[in-house]
């Protein structure tokens, strides 16, 4: 009960509290840019949040199981070459940052053909947009706070596994994709209005935007209440 | 093919005509996230500045070695080795800053700026003129992130890179150093700066 | 072509899938190269300000604001052991960072690195404790990401203050408005549940101390 808890509290906080677009300002380049329309939003989401399954997925194995301090494959790898003691000691985490962002090129790779083979029509309406999630601030920000959350952490046993990981990314991604279909639907409304010449285009949007997080700040909290109220904290 | 730009031309294009932030809105993830104190955006300038140079002297250096499918992949590992050093150094000389940038100096990786202007100049030109591109762009890129951290701490804490300059008496805006703050200042300098440069095409022509 | 300079040399590498893959392999090589020697030369220093950041605060908690006074007083040897102490809460076993403080030798203090959650995410914070487990000697805010201007001021020494030479026989509770009563926090206004979250931390890393930290139970950390 308390692992469900748990995922529950990092959904809500990834989604919705601490919403990766508007109080972590990653992924703000597809928020300018992609949000014209709301079908385009709702694709342009749902690709991210696919992509960043699969990249914390990745992610989240490969820190685990080679890269952390005393990771176990590259520990039994070591220990070929060197004493089982210096082995137990190796820390594979300065590859981290190219392993990560080689593991989200793969996955972007991976679910272009996918989307290529099984939907073609849609492959077709994204165009270029599916490569250049590769260079989305969103993925790589959710796979080093996976990474932030099993290398920093001072208790092992807190450190996190694959369940609260993929919770992170799935709900990081669907808070991304409402930011983004929110805001597409403001400028559908937006493109109606009169907008002084200046403020046309990026301007506009970023402070429609501001006005989002602030929205979004109401939130702020939820979780510790969540938490005080289940720990009966007074 | 038309003539590519000098070392100069670069150079200049870069600080202001063509600025990354406010022209080409490129690299806007870390133009919010930084600028909530001048310190840091000044970190994050320098960060970038370095990461942009080593980058751009790397694939200049081979660029007539690299076949046009190939490019993105040494890119992006050049940069990302770039970038993890500039990680540790920070990390290792500069702690508590680190630990204020956080995330966002691995974030460079995916900075649009550097992959943009590895693409655009470097894998095409010479070293001096890549080194070029590289420094005027990082120096619009900074001045982007000073502009907009000035009116954020400012504003908000009525401190510049801690030193109190507003009498105390200044009810800090607090909402400046939260994420809204960082959207309005940048959307209203953003349109600040397309007024000007509306302007002054209005005066020429 | 892409642009007009002649062509290098190397344009035989550059037509051959072979050559590719050798460029690749040695860039992969130099760029290992510059990482393994950042590696070994800078991971001591990060590992070593990640300790000195909690260490340089650790006098000042168990001695108070005078503290480095004391470090300095000739023939005094001051010694800072980290460790750890495994404490069971909830059936769940925790491993608390926990600073030991001696004094020529004797015990001067305790000092509990202790965590929970704020208003807005983590808070961290160090406390002070006597040798008895008695009071609280002090308290330092680590890490939080509380409301800049509200919760923030959770880090201010002046509010910290009102932590130290507090009992630990009984929780502290948080009281609004200023009643200075032996036992009562007086809260931030504004910034009430900051202040809660940060007694409530307190109160649970007082108690699991008072229950487990003995001299035995301390395991101090290997010396690489």
């Amino acid at each position: 009960m308390d692992y469900v808890f748990d995922i529950f509290l990092i959904s809500i906080s990834a989604a919705l509290i601490n919403n990766f677009v508007l109080y972590y300002f990653v992924g703000i380049c597809p928020f300018i840019g992609v949000s014209r329309q709301v079908d385009m939003a709702l694709g342009m989401g749902g690709a991210v949040t696919f992509v960043m399954t699969i990249a914390v997925l990745i992610s989240w194995s490969i820190t685990t199981f080679v890269l952390m301090p005393g990771a176990p494959i590259s520990r039994w790898v070591a220990s070929f070459f060197v004493s089982p003691d210096q082995a137990a000691a190796i820390d594979l985490t300065i590859l981290t940052y190219i392993v990560y962002i080689f593991s989200i090129a793969s996955s972007v790779q991976f679910v272009e053909m996918y989307v290529r083979k099984f939907y073609p029509p849609l492959y077709k309406s994204f165009g270029v947009f599916l490569p250049l999630i590769t260079t989305n601030c969103a993925i790589l920000f959710a796979c080093l706070t996976v990474m932030s959350h099993i290398v920093g952490v001072d208790n092992p046993s807190e450190a996190w596994d694959l369940g609260r990981a993929l919770a992170l990314g799935i709900f990081g991604g669907l808070g991304f994709t409402i930011a983004i279909v929110i805001m597409a639907g403001i400028r559908e409304e937006l493109d109606l209005c009169d907008i002084p010449g200046p403020f046309k285009g990026a301007a506009i949007t970023l402070i429609v935007g501001g006005i989002l997080a602030m929205a979004f700040m109401g939130f702020a909290g939820v979780d510790s209440g969540i938490r005080a109220a289940l720990n009966g904290m007074p | 093919m038309a003539d590519l730009p000098t070392s100069a031309e670069r150079f200049i294009q870069g600080v202001l005509p063509e600025n990354p932030v406010y022209r080409q809105l490129l690299g806007l993830c870390p133009t919010l996230a930084v600028t909530s104190g001048l310190k840091p955006a000044l970190t994050m300038s320098v960060a970038v500045a370095a990461v942009m140079l080593c980058a751009n002297v790397m694939v200049s250096l081979i660029r007539n070695l690299l076949r046009p499918h190939l490019r993105i992949v040494v890119f992006t590992l050049t940069i990302a080795t770039f970038v993890t050093v500039v990680d540790r150094v920070l990390a290792a000389y500069m702690y508590p800053m680190s630990k204020t940038l956080g995330p966002y100096i691995p974030l460079i990786i995916v900075n649009c700026i550097i992959i943009c202007r590895c693409e655009v100049c470097a894998s095409r030109q010479s070293v001096i003129t890549a080194s070029a591109d590289a420094l005027g762009q990082s120096l619009g890129f900074g001045f982007a992130l000073v502009s907009i951290a000035t009116v954020r701490e400012l504003l908000g804490t009525g401190a510049l890179a801690g030193i109190q300059v507003l009498p105390p008496a200044w009810p800090q805006w607090v909402i400046m150093v939260l994420p809204p703050g960082a959207f309005l200042t940048f959307g209203l300098l953003l349109a600040l700066v397309n007024w000007a440069d509306a302007a002054r095409k209005g005066k020429k022509g | 072509m892409e642009n007009g300079t002649p062509r290098r040399p190397g344009g035989g590498l550059k037509n051959s899938s072979l050559g590719q893959a050798w460029l690749v392999l040695l860039l992969a090589l130099v760029f290992g190269a510059v990482l393994a020697a950042v590696q070994t030369n800078l991971s001591r220093i990060i590992a070593a300000n990640k300790m000195n950041e909690t260490l340089d605060n650790v006098p000042a908690l168990v001695w108070g604001a005078g503290a480095t006074g004391r470090m300095a007083e000739p023939g005094r040897a001051v010694a800072i052991t980290a460790g750890t102490l495994d404490v069971t809460v909830d059936s769940k076993l925790k491993v608390i960072p926990v600073f030991q403080v001696t004094l020529d030798g004797a015990l001067a203090g305790w000092v509990v690195k202790a965590g929970g959650q704020g208003y807005a995410d983590k808070i961290e914070l160090l406390l002070g404790l006597d040798p008895a487990l008695d009071t609280i000697t002090g308290l330092f805010v680590l890490e939080q990401k509380e409301t800049p201007g509200l919760g923030n001021k959770i880090t201010e020494a002046g509010w910290r203050r009102q932590f130290s030479g507090q009992k630990t026989h009984s929780p502290l509770v948080v009281q609004k408005g200023r009643i200075a009563a032996s036992g009562g926090i007086d809260a931030i206004a504004g910034a009430t549940i900051s202040s809660r979250s940060v007694t409530h931390i307190v109160n649970q890393a007082v108690s699991a101390a008072r229950a487990n930290l003995t001299t035995d139970a301390f395991r101090p950390l290997e010396r690489q």
